[in-house]
């Protein structure tokens, strides 16, 4: 067997993990450019034989898309945005101030995250039900700043850690209070830190179906995920629609993600080692 | 103390440390207390009762009974057999096929993006997104799977309409979504390895099947065990593929324990039953996370 020069092996491998990280969005943007009738041929055509953004425009006046997609920025929004401050605010306190049993504190938070959602869906939909909250986007909001909030605060503490402390203290010296320290000279040197939490907070947010599907259900209030699984009928599945609109739903993440990779990466693979 | 402290303002940045670290807390208490832990009391508490709302508003006392019915309830096993195979598959598949992206992602590229969104790409679909795009793939007349298979020679499979066939889908398609986060986080283990032990293997003449079970595998054996345990939790509570590819069909034969759970609490809303059976994932699941714990604690000392 002839040899294979070491770079070929390289183009080979970054190609093994581009195309199968690829190939499924691939796949549905190139349905989502496909009219009907080519959809429903056999043999079925890899590469559209006639690219139309009718799909696109069918995706929208069918069905109330911009709806869904106004209800996901609104939620990912605005949980993040809560799930970050909460989180910053403990997390400060667990890693720069004495907080009397902080390991078992700490422990809490790690247990808390791996509560299986399934079981937080029951009560709370009986809770919201009690309540009439339900299909409001306090329902949703809530519980999602509550998911994201272990591994937010988990990649803040690692951050703050990470400032030093003299810095702190030399402004307080300086006739700062504590507080006045914490918003002129940590926060900004933290920020890189609240920025990747805020990333896993929307990406998890955006993502998530269950509680969107079992608190927000009614046709005005629905998610992306959830709105876009209810494009299929009884029997027929719209795949021309729901190609189109999945391709809506995702360029948001996919863009965020492009932008940001290290950043998440950074974020996610922290959380794994350090629980 | 000796050195008498600075005079700071008085205002609201004056509290002692320990009451700022209260104040501080308080937040995420509030918030996890309201959607976490008094969600899971409530949820033990609902478990005690009957409580139907179809059936009546009023709840009645009436003990284990929910739960002597969940141990006689063979819908209930099927989802237990189905969510443990589920865990049994795809873990170790994502593991395996996680490690190869990881040390494919490893190798010393000049640009590292491509490789790198090729990884988080799958990390950041929705689940239920992926389980809609995989169920097109999977499509017995147009989808491409097929169209593979009879292009070589091979037979048009009924992949959604085949209770076994429809089980492999859904685990080949919840290997490809979670391998990528496998792979990150194996990734960041690999590059933590000091290149120089490989070299001194070359030196002493292992082969590249030595250097990667004697060294590799020893060194990254905490990552592998951190994703593990990640992917069997998660593993536990799959419900997004399974719904969006054959929503538990056909009959039940895919149905997982989350499912059945959602079944029997929100479509039924027989909320003392479905407690109960939730009650039972939670256990189950909070052994594993004991378990973990247990473990972090381990490397942390």
């Amino acid at each position: 067997m002839r040899r294979v020069s070491p770079r070929l092996w390289l183009w080979i491998a970054a190609g093994i993990v581009v195309v199968n990280g690829f190939f499924p969005a691939m796949w549905i943007f190139l349905t989502s450019l496909k009219t009907e009738g080519e959809l429903t041929r056999i043999p079925i055509t890899y590469w559209p034989a006639h690219p139309t953004l009718q799909n696109y425009f069918k995706a929208f006046s069918e069905q109330p898309l911009e709806r869904y997609f106004l209800n996901s920025v609104i939620v990912a929004v605005s949980a993040t945005a809560l799930c970050v401050f909460v989180a910053s605010l403990a997390a400060y306190a667990l890693a720069r101030l004495h907080v009397p049993r902080r390991g078992l504190i700490l422990s809490l938070l790690v247990g808390v995250s791996m509560f299986p959602t399934v079981t937080l869906m029951v009560p709370l939909f009986e809770t919201f039900l009690a309540l009439g909250l339900r299909n409001t986007y306090v329902a949703l909001i809530l519980p999602h700043a509550a998911l994201s909030l272990p591994v937010a605060t988990l990649t803040l503490i690692s951050f703050f850690q990470g400032i030093p402390r003299d810095l702190e203290s030399a402004a307080m010296v300086d006739g700062c209070t504590r507080l006045g320290a914490l918003w002129r000279v940590v926060v900004p040197l933290a920020a890189p830190g609240v920025f990747t939490a805020s990333i896993l907070a929307f990406v998890n947010s955006w993502d998530e179906f269950l509680l969107a599907l079992t608190l927000m259900p009614s046709q005005a209030m629905r998610t992306l995920p959830v709105g876009i699984t209810f494009y299929q009928g009884e029997y027929v599945f719209p795949w021309p629609l729901i190609s189109a609109a999945l391709v809506v739903a995702l360029v948001p993440v996919a863009v965020i993600i492009a932008l940001f990779q290290e950043r998440v990466v950074g974020g996610l693979t922290q959380g794994g080692v350090k629980g | 103390m000796a050195r008498p402290q600075p005079r700071y303002r008085r205002s609201f940045g004056d509290l002692s440390e320990r009451a700022l670290a209260f104040w501080l807390l308080v937040p995420a208490a509030l918030l996890l207390g309201f959607i976490a832990l008094y969600p899971v009391l409530r949820l033990f508490y609902t478990s005690l009762f009957a409580l139907q709302l179809t059936v009546s508003p009023d709840s009645s006392f009436n003990g284990l009974t929910n739960y002597s019915q969940a141990l006689h309830d063979p819908r209930f096993w099927n989802a237990v057999k189905n969510t443990l195979l589920i865990v049994l598959v795809t873990v170790p598949g994502a593991l395996v096929v996680g490690l190869g992206l990881a040390m494919l992602a490893n190798l010393p590229f000049r640009i590292k993006w491509p490789v790198r969104l090729g990884l988080l790409l799958p990390w950041a679909l929705p689940l239920v997104f992926v389980g809609l795009i995989f169920r097109w793939f999977f499509d017995s007349q147009y989808g491409v799977v097929n169209d593979v298979l009879v292009r070589f020679g091979g037979e048009r499979l009924l992949w959604v309409t085949n209770p076994d066939l429809a089980f492999w889908a859904i685990c080949l398609t919840l290997i490809w979504k979670t391998s990528s986060f496998v792979a990150l986080i194996l990734l960041a283990g690999l590059q933590t390895i000091p290149r120089e032990l490989y070299e001194a293997a070359k030196v002493d003449g292992a082969s590249k099947w030595q250097e990667f079970w004697q060294i590799t595998i020893p060194l990254l054996t905490p990552s592998i065990l951190v994703a593990m345990i990640f992917r069997t939790i998660a593993a536990f509570q799959t419900f997004d593929v399974p719904y969006a590819m054959t929503g538990g069909g056909p009959g039940n034969a895919t149905e997982t324990l989350a499912m059945y759970v959602r079944v029997q609490s929100i479509e039924n809303l027989n909320f003392g039953y479905g407690s109960a059976l939730a009650v039972l994932m939670f256990l189950i699941s909070m052994a594993v996370t004991l378990v973990y714990l247990r473990y972090i604690r381990g490397v942390e000392d």
